[in-house]
């Protein structure tokens, strides 16, 4: 079957600056792929070359077998886009909005208000489909962004960062659409810094860094690939926030992370810590709460690949450092 | 013709039209468009009008070409630059329509805003200050001709790489009001030097003012199908730095 998207030496520079730099990778039909990376890495620079808004310097990109060079009109008619900031005109109503892009990508006259119904109530709207966006909050706008997205069936939609700032009921009525558009066969593009959500959606993840594919595979594959990210996760009473330093000190630590009332410790060998951590705790008549061994989560992986420390970006506050680490990880191969 | 193309055309003009309509509904009360679109050409008229001796028909050929003129041209600079800072341009990038057929919805907007300012001039002209019309015709076509040419005049401004409108307003501002006093509208071409009549037959103004003449007085310096002729060639010609410089945005990311 044709790769709903296939990427050959993509390149961008922005005058001198190599934004992305000679990238390949395939997504295939039906795939949710998640596109991962810290700021700056190049995500949206690439999420915009496989949309069309941005010319790259150099490489192909391929759309359901037709290079997206010759004639974009075609492909871009398969394609919907949810753009990182909820670009609804704000002085037309939801109902309005929804019907210029029905007419804008040529959606049948008669299928156009059926469609409109049937997404404003999905997404929870219909009651303000004659209310201008301009007083619709974030999630609303963000969700209204996303039916103007997919009204007229995408055969790839593209998602940029689609749940950020969001409550809980919309980031979980997007998710679900999510799944629920892939279950009906939609090709997902999405591109997130949130690493959870890739984890939870994407049936394979690639990982963009310094404009580099760093690794492609399943979020699996990937925590397989990083075991020596292993942790256990320790609580202790009483006053156990003051134990950071001597459990960091063990055998086989290479550092630790405060995680609310919990430390997790990164070890290579969890099962050697165990007993090291019930010696101490017994020693100084501490009870163990909890005590249990993690494996490498997606975000670890993350972080390991893209040299960020981890739990920099999670509990700096907390934070007893470890050693820095250098970008690693394997260079990415198709599937 | 292949059956395909013709579908492709008619889709096409069909999103042209779809755009074109999008805009007129979110931006004509803007308070940018209502300044330099439909109150600038007013004082710009009365600036130049008020207790100079002239009679009601000479006022309206000169108010519409100024109306032409300033509307048509106001709504590129506006419009594109305040789209691509709400992001709601990539919106239209990303459709399933040739840049043609976008830029086209965009003309059309300017052009359909000064035509409706211009008929409202002209029914005040006529029926407030007695004005008559020689050439209803050559009027219909120098109103409607203008409004495409000037619009696409104000494109060009409008298709800077830019997120910023005042970026845009400023130089589209200087060259709007530099052809202004080269083409004939305020000072008759008769009446100019020999370098400043020719720096004016670069002017497509000049062409659009000749032509409300003819139309309104029947006293048009050029051939009147001369003066539509330029403005359709503008109409062309203009089009082509606007096509050049979205290829260029698209380059640097705008």
């Amino acid at each position: 079957m044709t790769d709903a998207i296939a990427v050959h030496d993509l390149t961008k520079y922005y005058a001198d600056l190599l934004a992305v730099d000679h990238i390949d990778f395939q997504v295939e039909q039906g795939e949710v792929f998640g596109f991962l990376g810290p700021n700056g890495a190049g995500k949206t620079t690439t999420q915009r070359m496989l949309t069309t808004l941005l010319e790259p310097t150099e490489g192909r990109i391929v759309i359901d077998g037709r290079d997206m060079a010759e004639d974009p009109v075609p492909i871009k008619r398969r394609m919907g886009l949810v753009p990182e900031e909820s670009n609804v005109y704000t002085e037309l109503t939801a109902w309005e909005n929804l019907m210029f892009t029905a007419r804008l990508y040529l959606v049948a006259p008669s299928e156009r208000g059926v469609r409109a119904r049937d997404l404003l109530e999905r997404f929870g709207l219909w009651e303000k489909r004659d209310v201008k966006v301009e007083g619709f909050s974030k999630g609303m706008r963000r969700r209204l962004s996303i039916a103007m997205a997919i009204i007229h069936h995408p055969a790839l939609l593209f998602l940029d960062e689609p749940t950020p700032g969001l409550d809980a009921q919309s980031t979980r009525t997007i998710r679900d659409l999510i799944r629920e558009l892939n279950a009906r066969g939609t090709t997902i593009f999405l591109t997130t810094h949130q690493i959870e959500e890739a984890n939870q959606l994407c049936d394979r993840v690639a990982i963009i860094n310094h404009g580099k594919i760093a690794a492609i595979d399943t979020p699996e594959q990937l925590k397989a690939a990083f075991r020596r990210v292993q942790s256990v996760e320790v609580a202790l009473e009483p006053d156990g926030q003051a134990h950071g330093e001597a459990l960091r000190a063990l055998t086989g630590v290479t550092h630790s992370v405060k995680m609310g009332d919990k430390w997790r410790l990164y070890t290579e060998r969890p099962s050697g810590l165990l007993p090291e951590i019930v010696d101490y705790a017994r020693a100084r008549d501490l009870e163990v709460v909890s005590l249990n061994t993690l494996g490498p989560s997606l975000e670890d992986v993350f972080l390991e690949i893209t040299g960020q420390e981890i739990g920099a970006v999670r509990h700096e506050a907390g934070e007893s450092t470890g050693s820095g680490r250098g970008p690693r990880g394997k260079k990415g191969g198709r599937r | 013709m292949n059956q395909g193309i013709v579908r492709r055309i008619i889709d096409e003009v069909s999103q042209a039209w779809t755009v074109a309509v999008k805009d007129m509904r979110v931006y004509y009360l803007k308070p940018g468009m209502i300044m330099f679109g439909l109150m600038m050409p007013f004082f710009m008229f009365f600036s130049f009008s008020v207790r100079r001796e002239m009679a009601a028909a000479q006022g309206v050929a000169r108010l519409l070409a100024l109306t032409t003129f300033f509307t048509a041209a106001s709504t590129g600079p506006f419009v594109i630059p305040l789209e691509r800072r709400l992001g709601t341009y990539d919106r239209l990038l990303a459709a399933p329509m040739s840049l043609f057929s976008l830029l086209l919805g965009k003309i059309a907007v300017g052009a359909f805003f000064a035509i409706a300012v211009s008929v409202v001039a002209l029914v005040v002209g006529v029926t407030v200050f007695g004005a008559t019309v020689s050439s209803p015709g050559f009027l219909m076509a120098g109103v409607i001709i203008g409004s495409f040419s000037f619009s696409t005049l104000g494109l060009i401004f409008g298709s800077i790489p830019t997120r910023n409108p005042g970026d845009v307003q400023m130089p589209s501002t200087l060259l709007r009001w530099g052809l202004l006093f080269i083409s004939g509208v305020f000072v008759p071409l008769t009446e100019m030097g020999g370098v400043a009549r020719a720096l004016a037959y670069v002017s497509p103004l000049t062409y659009a003012q000749d032509l409300m003449n003819y139309a309104v007085l029947d006293a048009g310096l050029l051939n009147p199908w001369l003066d539509v002729i330029v403005l359709l060639v503008g109409c062309a010609v203009f089009l082509v730095p606007s096509l050049l410089m979205h290829r260029r945005s698209r380059q640097l990311g705008y």
